[in-house]
């Protein structure tokens, strides 16, 4: 009798926990079956797609962009001819273009008749670069005040949009910064900043500031679309 | 029978006979054909045998021996609570976790010491050789589904002694021995109590209590020791446990398709943005994505630590700062002060490993410090390591932290830390846990074909 009750006791003890135990396991494997492999499970890293970004906008960028070589990688430089040819917009859209870009754009300012980026300047010019952020082009867009004449004027808005560039091959030593920084120059006819734009981040913050000195400039920013 | 055995109520009579002399009161339970009548006093004949008196307490015996049962019933019921949570993790999706000393308390989601215990190295065995391994509280489950059945048996047993509730007794050690062990763990390992296991070890502990009053109460055992019984019995345990262990082993799910990886690498790191951690010679390929101040990516590192396996993989390190001030891909700061530290490793990529070491050892306070003020931050580091302070905050290491999150752009890496790529393949999210071993060991193998 001893014995009977131990085995059964024993025996009952046993297959309970074994029960369950496979039941439990046969849930989990069930589970495990249905469950969704690899599902992701957060967002996938892209480069910035701000606000802004309007499609009217990308286009925009993405003609310019493709103007001035940066998409196809060929070239750099855009010339206000190609420039107003791609674009084509009155010169106040043309600068409503980088209005939304206010918190990004850095004016870095020359002295007249000057290419030369004095410590002021190169400081901005390195804080907007190193304020990339998740953006994809960095453009930079010199003007020249409307004194003097055209040809000179072009000149010197090509040597100061390439003094940019000089100072970032210089200074950053990135392979990449050819197929990212896209320069135009504007000379004096396309797309002169009115007075307003002196409020915005200029390298020459508490100088005086108007309608001819800011427009001996370069416009400098990175956009955060994702042409 | 042992004459002196200890009747159990429902092995009595009705005391009809209390007030007549023992041995007649003794002979009228055992003899059915006893007359009373026919018994006559004789000084000469010698006595029949009168066993001793009954022993007398708040707990007789045989109570003692049926709390041990209860005991180990509410043992094995919180043992199965544990170990049926942990069986339902076994899909590597995301469940509650049962934290109650009330049995059959609702799992609940969060953080918890049951989650934090579970999801501990301790929670389980041989996690390498079966996805999450085996259980801890499964042999729980095994030794007190044993206690209770034997200690039923014990209760139910008529001529029990001292020896075989001195046997009980020492068979409650076992779970008393490993519940010091594991609340020893907890406190000392863990850093928290996972109620439930506290509910296993207060039924150790009332287990062995009630085993060692029954040995009190229980009368001396005559005869020769029952070295075959204790045997016998000590076998049945061995037996519970390999048995549950064993069927564990056979129907635990182990093979999944979250093996083989959740994606790979695409892009190299031509920027050489990559910082590498201390490896040892013929150690897998791999990449860690990791945040400085990522609470979870330093439970990772330990974790990895834990397993020994770190010392398997050649790591180098992607900073990806959940940090808004210099990743886009946040719009809130997850780990303000994040990109600082990062800023600081890429400075200094020979001090990498002790800037890390040192943002995980104060991670909490310097998390504290990046949302409450940047600057103090920058501050401190270029206080504390005087190799980055000029280059820390300047362009060139903010264009780095740049580039290594652009990797992670040329690669689609999922916007999340910490993640470990072996030999370019992702480790999967639901393999970073209890299946950790198992899986990374599979893609240790695989990158070292």
């Amino acid at each position: 009798m001893n014995g009977v009750v131990h085995g059964l006791l024993i025996s009952a003890g046993l297959m309970a926990p074994l029960f369950l135990v496979q039941g439990w396991l046969g849930e989990a494997r069930v589970s495990l079956e249905s469950a969704t492999p690899n599902k992701p499970a957060a967002a996938v890293a892209t480069v910035a797609e701000e606000g802004y970004c309007t499609p009217a906008l990308k286009q925009i960028v993405r003609r310019v962009a493709g103007a001035c070589g940066l998409i196809q990688q060929e070239g750099r430089g855009c010339q206000p001819a190609d420039a107003a040819k791609v674009v084509a917009l009155s010169d106040e859209d043309f600068n409503a273009l980088f209005l939304p870009l206010a918190s990004r754009v850095h004016i870095i300012e020359y002295d007249a008749n000057s290419v030369t980026l004095d410590d002021a300047a190169k400081d901005a010019v390195g804080r907007a670069w190193a304020d990339r952020r998740g953006a994809s082009f960095f453009f930079v867009v010199a003007r020249a005040s409307p004194d003097g004449k055209a040809d000179v004027n072009q000149k010197l808005s090509e040597g100061r949009a390439k003094a940019v560039l000089e100072h970032l091959k210089g200074t950053f030593a990135d392979p990449d910064i050819e197929k990212q920084v896209g320069l135009l120059w504007l000379g004096e006819e396309f797309a002169q900043l009115p007075e307003t734009f002196c409020s915005w981040q200029r390298s020459r913050a508490g100088l005086a500031c108007d309608a001819k000195t800011i427009n001996r400039s370069a416009f400098i920013a990175w956009i955060d679309c994702a042409i | 029978m042992d004459p002196e055995r200890e009747d159990l109520p429902w092995q009595r009579k009705p005391d009809a006979d209390a007030d007549r002399p023992v041995a007649a009161a003794w002979a009228s339970r055992t003899d059915p054909d006893y007359d009373p009548a026919a018994v006559t006093q004789d000084d000469d004949a010698p006595a029949p045998y009168a066993p001793p008196p009954q022993r007398t307490g708040l707990v007789p015996g045989w109570l003692a021996t049926l709390l041990v049962a209860i005991a180990a019933i509410a043992g094995a019921t919180f043992a199965a609570t544990s170990t049926h949570d942990f069986a339902r993790h076994l899909d590597g999706q995301v469940h509650g976790v049962t934290c109650s000393v009330l049995p059959g308390g609702e799992p609940s989601l969060g953080s918890t010491g049951c989650k934090a215990a579970m999801l501990s190295p301790y929670s389980s065995i041989w996690r390498d050789k079966i996805w999450g391994g085996v259980p801890v509280a499964l042999g729980g489950f095994a030794v007190f589904a044993f206690l209770a059945a034997i200690a039923l048996y014990l209760t139910w047993l008529p001529d029990r002694s001292k020896r075989e509730s001195g046997w009980l007794l020492l068979a409650t050690l076992l779970p008393v021995g490993t519940s010091g062990v594991f609340a020893w763990i907890s406190a000392n390992e863990v850093g928290t109590f996972c109620t439930v296991c506290v509910g296993i070890y207060g039924a150790s502990a009332a287990a062995f209590l009630f085993a060692l009053v029954a040995l009190v109460r229980a009368p001396a055992g005559s005869g020769s020791l029952p070295w075959g019984r204790w045997a016998i019995w000590t076998l049945e345990g061995v037996l519970f446990v390999g048995a549950l262990g064993w069927a564990w082993m056979q129907w635990a799910p182990s093979e999944r398709a979250s093996l083989k990886g959740c994606g790979t690498l695409v892009a190299e790191d031509a920027a050489g943005v990559l910082l590498q951690l201390p490896r040892e010679p013929n150690a897998a390929s791999a990449l860690m994505v990791l945040d400085p101040l990522c609470p979870a990516c330093k439970a990772f590192e330990t974790r990895l630590g834990q397993t020994g396996l770190d010392r398997h993989l050649g790591r180098d390190v992607l900073l990806f700062p959940l940090d808004s001030r210099c990743n886009w891909m946040v719009k809130n700061s997850l780990h303000p002060g994040a990109c600082a530290v990062s800023e600081a490793m890429l400075c200094a990529p020979a001090a990498a490993t002790t800037v890390l070491d040192w943002a995980f050892r104060e991670q909490a306070r310097l998390l504290e410090l990046g949302k409450q003020d940047e600057g103090l931050l920058r501050k401190e580091i270029a206080e504390r390591f005087p190799a980055v302070a000029k280059c820390l905050g300047g362009a060139g290491v903010k264009a780095k932290v740049n580039k290594a999150l652009r990797f992670a752009v040329a690669n689609a890496l999922p916007v999340m830390t910490p993640q470990l790529y072996v030999g370019g393949t992702r480790l999967c999210d639901e393999d970073t846990d209890l299946g950790l071993e198992f899986a990374l060991r599979r893609l240790i193998s695989e990158a070292n074909r």
